[in-house]
C-alpha cells in the first residue's frame, strides 16, 4: 500500500532523509522508530505530499506521490504530530469542514460517524479551544479518518497525553488494522513493539534496520546470557568462558558472569559443558530478555560506527 | 469549486466567530458616521450638495489601517497553528486556498462597505442623489478594497507572525498610498508620473470618485489583485520547497 524507495530529503546541505526504502502491506501497522530528529516527520511529510522529495520515489497505492499528488493525497489520512486544529471552530464544524473538503459522501452522517467512534459525539458543539490535550488528539484522529483513507499516517500521535489516553489511543491505532495501511512514527520503544506488525528503525536519515518486533529482538536475544557459576575462582569461569568457539565477550559482574556471543552458533551445550568440565557446577543460565531498545541502540550504535554515506557533497 | 466554496465559507465565518469582525466594523461605523456627520451638519448650514463619493474617498483613506487587522491572519495563522499543513496535504491546489482566502476577507470588507450605503440613504432622504455618481464610487472603492487586501493577503502569507504581517501590509499600503501625493511634489515629471501611475489612490480619486469610469483605472487594480493572488500561491509552494 505503501511503496518508498530509495526517498532522499535535504535542506539545503543537510540531508535530512537518506536513501530510504521500505514497504508497508494492504491491513499493516507499520512503526517508523527513530530518535528525535532522525527523519520520521520528514518522512511522513513527503509521505503526504506536503514537501516534495529532493530524489528516490514513493507510491500510494499505485499513485506516486509527486507525479499523481492528488491522487494520492486522497488516499492520506494525517495527523501531524502538532495536532493542528482551527480553534475557534466547534468539534462538529471541524469534522464537518474536513469531510466536504475531502468531499465525503454525506458529509453530516460521516461526521457524526466519526465522532461517535471517538466518543466525542457529546461534545460536538464545544469549541476546540477548550477541549484537552487528550480529546484534541482524539478530535486530530478523526480528522485523519473522516475520508476513511486506506492510508493512515500518524506522526507521534501519543507524545504529550496521559497514561491513560495513550492507551486509548494505542487502541485506537490497532482498530484499525483490518481497513487499513497505519505508518505512524514514535520514539518509545515499547510503543512500537505493542502494536506494529513491523518496525522500520532509522537514525540519521537512515534506516538502519527493519522487521517484526519479534525477529527484531531475536537478533539480539540468541546472543547474550548471564550465568551464575559456584565452586569455581572466578578468573578461572572468565579462561574457560573464553576458550570456547564463538563467544565474543565475558564480563564479571559480582557472582554474575554475562557472556555476549557473536551469533555464529548455538554456544549454550558448550558452556555447561565447559564449566562442568573445568570442576565447576552451573546454577543458572538465563538469556537475557532484550527489547527493541538494545535492537533499536545496537542499530543506532553500529550505524554511528560506519558512517559511510554519511555526507553527501 | 466545491473545495474552494468550502474553504471560502470556513473563512467568512472564521470572521464572526470572533469579535474581530464586529470590533473592526465598530471602529469603521465610528470613523465613517463622524466624519459623516460633520459633513453633513456644513453642507446642510451652507446649503450646498454633498459629493457622493464623501464616505468611499474616506474609505479608501481608512482601508490603509483597517485592511491590515482583518488580512493579518489569514495565512500567518494557519501556519503557526499548523493547519496549513493539513490544508496541503489535503487534495486541494494552492489556488483554490488562495482564492477562497481572498474572496473570504473580500466579503467582509463587502459587507462593511453595504453599510456604508446607510449614509447614502441618508442623504437620498434630503435632496435627490446622482445615482450614476454613487454606484462608480462604489464599485470602485469595492475595486480598490479588494487590491488592498490581496496585498495584505500577500504579507500574511510571508510569515507565521501576525503582527509582522499586519505591519509590513500596512507600510506598503501606505506607501502606496502616498505616492500619489509625494508624486505631486516631485520635481521630474516623468518620475512624478510614474508614482502617480502606481500609487493606490491616483486610479480611484480621479475617476471613480469623480464618477467617471476609466477602464486604465480598473484594469490597474484588478492586475494587482492577479498579480498578489499568484505571488500568494508561489509564496504558499515555496515553503514546501525550504
Amino acid at each position: 500500500m505503501i511503496e518508498v524507495k530509495s526517498l532522499t530529503r535535504l535542506y539545503g546541505e543537510v540531508i535530512a532523509v537518506d536513501h530510504i526504502s521500505f514497504k508497508a502491506a494492504s491491513g499493516e501497522i507499520v512503526g517508523l522508530l527513530g530518535p528525535n530528529g532522525a527523519g520520521k516527520t520528514t518522512t511522513m511529510r513527503m509521505l503526504t505530499g506536503f514537501l516534495p522529495p529532493t530524489s528516490g520515489s514513493a507510491k500510494i497505492g499505485k499513485y506516486d506521490i509527486v507525479e499523481d499528488s492528488m491522487e494520492a493525497r486522497r488516499r492520506v489520512g494525517y495527523l501531524p504530530e502538532r495536532v493542528p486544529l482551527y480553534q475557534d471552530m466547534t468539534v462538529f464544524g471541524y469534522i464537518l469542514f474536513w469531510a466536504q473538503l475531502r468531499q465525503v459522501k454525506a458529509p453530516r452522517d460521516r461526521t457524526v460517524d466519526v465522532l461517535k467512534r471517538f466518543d466525542l459525539l457529546g461534545r460536538r458543539d464545544k469549541l476546540v479551544r477548550q477541549l484537552s490535550k487528550g480529546l484534541r488528539q482524539r478530535l486530530g484522529l478523526a480528522q485523519a479518518l473522516v475520508h476513511d483513507p486506506p492510508v493512515i499516517i500518524l506522526d507521534e500521535p501519543t507524545i504529550g497525553i496521559d497514561p491513560q489516553q495513550v492507551i486509548e489511543v494505542r487502541q485506537a491505532v490497532r482498530d484499525l488494522r483490518k481497513s487499513h495501511t497505519v505508518l505512524f512514527s514514535t520514539h518509545i520503544l515499547s510503543e512500537a513493539e505493542e502494536i506494529c506488525d513491523r518496525v522500520v528503525i532509522i537514525d540519521k536519515g537512515r534506516i538502519v534496520a527493519q522487521g517484526t518486533p519479534d525477529a527484531l529482538e531475536k537478533q539480539v536475544r540468541a546472543n547474550s546470557f548471564t550465568l551464575e557459576v559456584g565452586r569455581l575462582a572466578p578468573e578461572r569461569v572468565l579462561e574457560v568462558l573464553r576458550a570456547i568457539p564463538g563467544v565474543a565477550s565475558v564480563k564479571r559482574r559480582d557472582a554474575h558472569f554475562s557472556v555476549e556471543t557473536d551469533g555464529s552458533r548455538d554456544v549454550r551445550g558448550d558452556i555447561s559443558g565447559a564449566i562442568v568440565a573445568a570442576g565447576g557446577e552451573l546454577l543458572e543460565m538465563k538469556q537475557v530478555k532484550s527489547s527493541l531498545e538494545d535492537v533499536f541502540l545496537r542499530a543506532v550504535q553500529s550505524a554511528a560506527d560506519n558512517p559511510q554515506g554519511q555526507k553527501k557533497s | 469549486m466545491t473545495v474552494t466554496w468550502t474553504i471560502f465559507r470556513r473563512e467568512f465565518a472564521s470572521f464572526f466567530v470572533t469579535p474581530t469582525a464586529y470590533i473592526i466594523a465598530a471602529g469603521f461605523m465610528l470613523f465613517t458616521g463622524v466624519f459623516f456627520s460633520q459633513e453633513f451638519q456644513v453642507a446642510a448650514v451652507r446649503r450646498i450638495p454633498i459629493n457622493p463619493a464623501t464616505i468611499p474617498s474616506l474609505v479608501s483613506y481608512m482601508l490603509v489601517f483597517f485592511a491590515p487587522l482583518f488580512t493579518m491572519r489569514l495565512f500567518a495563522e494557519e501556519k503557526r497553528e499548523g493547519t496549513v499543513e493539513l490544508l496541503l496535504t489535503a487534495p486541494v491546489s494552492e489556488a483554490s486556498i488562495v482564492v477562497a482566502k481572498f474572496m473570504a476577507a473580500w466579503a467582509y470588507v463587502t459587507i462593511l462597505l453595504g453599510i456604508t450605503l446607510v449614509y447614502q440613504a441618508i442623504l437620498a432622504t434630503y435632496a435627490p442623489q446622482d445615482i450614476g455618481h454613487t454606484i462608480l464610487a462604489y464599485i470602485g472603492i469595492w475595486l480598490y478594497s479588494g487590491t488592498v487586501i490581496s496585498i495584505g493577503m500577500m504579507f500574511s502569507a510571508l510569515t507565521e507572525n501576525q503582527i509582522v504581517s499586519a505591519f509590513s501590509s500596512l507600510l506598503t499600503l501606505l506607501i502606496l498610498y502616498v505616492g500619489d501625493g509625494v508624486g505631486g511634489i516631485i520635481g521630474n515629471i516623468q518620475l512624478s508620473e510614474i508614482m502617480r501611475s502606481l500609487s493606490l489612490e491616483a486610479h480611484y480619486s480621479t475617476s471613480f470618485a469623480a464618477g467617471l469610469f476609466r477602464a486604465e483605472d480598473a484594469a490597474f487594480y484588478a492586475g494587482v489583485i492577479v498579480i498578489m493572488l499568484f505571488l500568494t500561491m508561489r509564496i504558499l509552494e515555496s515553503n514546501r520547497w525550504r
